[in-house]
């Protein structure tokens, strides 16, 4: 059985997080691994390689907001300031 | 008895466990998937796209309002929609490796998504693929960036022991039941395969095995408590002994294998009625 509770909303600046994939600063000091990279899904594109370096690539996305905890460890260690989260 | 076996399992082999059954992995298994039919969980990945239809994001959403319906109703269809997978201990994985053609060391989709882990040489690569799909790598030069190593059967049995050793899961991934396209090496929380099969029971079935301690033998020494990525295994302070949750053992054999005095047995689920048909 499901209980209600309201979950923490994580917003992520996507025009400021251009290279996640290189900075992985969030992604690896969550302790519940909340975040997700991906690359980005063109669909034409799916079968190239594609270097992480470029702007865009790749994606962050919050894929488990449900385990937020809300410690903000995520907001002190990003170089530029892209993550909020809304209790 | 799991609804692979049922389909897929053949008493004359492996006591009837379908990934035992040498006929799953017949190389004309892979062609099976008849032409145009796309298959389900063939083209999961980051590399090919995104899902249709709901996602676990939809599941948090609808706890968050407390719709247990709705909950229960994305559950299904992503269960459904999945490719299916397997935990099998690690002798059992030995008995596999045995029957698999090709095999396939490469780098891990799971740890790179969730942990940005970039497994670019062979020293570190945690996954392995296996059957004919692996002679196709090439098509996915951003999925197999740091290439494929093939082993042999004895190189793939002594890397799979150096895995349950470092304290990894075992389990298989169907890319297609009965086709068993990879052979993962999982913890818990930067695997995709264990972390919903722990946190929604989506996904990932549990292994024909559940883990048991013999009191007489147990010490107490705590090692296997380290080992156990489910929760199910503790060290019981009143009695100074390991004792397990079989309801919640997924029975990976990772505290019997750790265990320095062969004091925890894997018996087989259907031993003990009440387990029989725990999957999830």
């Amino acid at each position: 059985m499901i209980t209600a509770r309201k979950f923490p909303t994580i917003t992520i600046d996507q025009e400021k997080c251009t290279v996640p994939f290189l900075c992985k600063k969030c992604l690896q000091i969550c302790p519940e691994a909340i975040f997700h990279v991906v690359r980005v899904m063109a669909k034409e594109k799916r079968l190239e390689e594609m270097d992480p370096r470029i702007d865009g690539t790749y994606v962050l996305s919050v894929n488990r907001r449900d385990k937020c905890t809300v410690c903000n460890k995520c907001i002190e260690v990003c170089p530029i300031d892209a993550i909020k989260i809304e209790v | 008895m799991c609804y692979f076996c049922k389909e897929y399992g053949d008493p004359e082999f492996g006591d009837g466990i379908w990934y035992l059954n040498p006929t799953n992995h017949a190389r004309n298994m892979y062609k099976l998937r008849l032409p145009g039919e796309r298959f389900k969980g063939a083209e999961v990945g980051l590399e090919t796209g995104v899902h249709e239809g709901p996602t676990i994001e939809d599941l948090i959403n609808a706890t968050e309002k407390g719709d247990y319906e709705e909950y229960a109703s994305i559950k299904q269809t992503i269960q459904e929609r999945g490719q299916g997978s397997q935990v099998i201990p690690l002798e059992d994985a030995d008995k596999v490796l045995e029957l698999c053609s090709p095999i396939g060391l490469m780098a891990c989709i799971c740890r790179k998504g969730w942990r940005a882990i970039d497994e670019r040489n062979e020293e570190e690569y945690t996954c392995m693929g296996m059957g004919a799909g692996m002679l196709k790598w090439e098509r996915w030069p951003e999925r197999y960036k740091g290439g494929v190593k093939f082993v042999n059967i004895d190189e793939a049995k002594e890397w799979n022991h150096l895995m349950d050793k470092r304290g990894f899961v075992h389990i298989l991934m169907l890319f297609g039941a009965p086709f068993i396209g990879g052979f993962c090496q999982c913890d818990y929380p930067d695997c995709g395969a264990l972390r919903n099969a722990v946190d929604f029971g989506l996904g990932t079935l549990k292994s024909h095995y559940v883990a048991e301690v013999d009191y007489d033998i147990c010490n107490g020494c705590g090692i296997c408590a380290q080992r156990c990525q489910f929760g199910a295994l503790k060290f019981e302070v009143t009695s100074e002994k390991a004792n397990i949750d079989q309801f919640k053992c997924y029975g990976c054999g990772l505290c019997e294998t750790g265990c320095p005095r062969e004091a925890i047995k894997l018996v087989r689920r259907e031993t003990r009625p009440a387990l029989a048909e725990v999957w999830t």
